[in-house]
């Protein structure tokens, strides 16, 4: 069991108090791991490029911006 | 913080912020679209970020606003029109779970936003119940109750199929018990 199931069992072990059903722990780590495998299927699927190629551009712009302010001061 | 550290942070956030949004918005396309527009508010506002502080939970509270304030409406009618994402997306890598990805994720669509959003935070992003319910900007008490309530929901979902099949009873126990019956089966 890991961090995530502790931290899943310990607040039903706290009581539902709104009189919810308490589902089997069992049920509750299926639904957790289930829950880990559809993000991290998208967590370990490639990075489309265009998200590095826009940092990157923003970054660049706001090198240009800097040095033009530098340029004005000097 | 300087620009360069504050991209690479950012850099680092993608995959997991293209996960929440996919979650969020039922469809990769959308996820993307709204990754990209949390990048650039992030750029915008990086001043705002308080170094010290989690990146992450920064970034998703950007992404959810936005979500909430610009894409709400686009998800449902992409999902209206072309089906989820849970549906269309190929799924890769090893799966141990016993329950189908794909099954699940059509579970996870069905849940209300506001049940699905915490479900995600809380069971899968590493996030904590404090910053989950800061993102949400709710107590900690309503953030234990929606994860509840979505676990119980996912069960019903999951064992029978459709919450048109289910009877008066949702919480009907011999629901629950298929699906203990099914883990422990496995």
């Amino acid at each position: 069991m890991n961090n995530v199931d502790l931290a899943m069992a310990a607040t039903d072990a706290g009581g539902d108090p709104d009189g919810e059903v308490t589902l089997d722990p069992k049920v509750q780590e299926s639904i957790g791991r289930s829950l880990r495998a559809h993000y991290d299927d998208i967590v370990n699927s490639p990075v489309p490029d265009k998200f590095l190629v826009l940092l990157a551009q923003l970054e660049a712009t706001e090198h240009r911006a800097a040095g033009a302010s530098n340029d004005e001061r000097n | 913080m300087s620009a360069t550290d504050f991209k690479d942070g950012l850099i680092k956030e993608i995959p997991n912020l293209r996960a929440f949004a996919a979650s969020l918005s039922g469809s990769m396309q959308l996820a993307d679209d709204l990754v990209q527009d949390t990048l650039l508010k992030a750029w915008g506002n990086s001043e705002k970020f308080e170094p010290g502080t989690s990146l992450r939970a920064w970034l998703f509270t950007i992404l959810r606003n936005t979500y909430y304030s610009l894409y709400r409406k686009r998800g449902r009618e992409v999902q209206d029109s072309e089906g989820t994402y849970a549906e269309r997306m190929a799924t890769h890598g090893n799966q141990e779970s016993h329950l189908d990805l794909a099954d699940f994720r059509k579970a996870l669509a069905k849940l209300p936003e506001e049940q699905r959003e915490v479900l995600i935070m809380v069971g899968a992003t590493g996030l904590s119940y404090e910053e989950t319910a800061e993102i949400c900007g709710v107590a900690i008490g309503t953030i234990k109750s929606r994860v509840n309530r979505a676990r119980t929901k996912l069960a019903e979902l999951l064992s029978i199929g459709s919450l048109d099949d289910l009877g008066p009873d949702r919480h009907s126990a011999a629901a629950i018990q298929k699906v203990a019956s099914e883990v422990a089966g496995t």
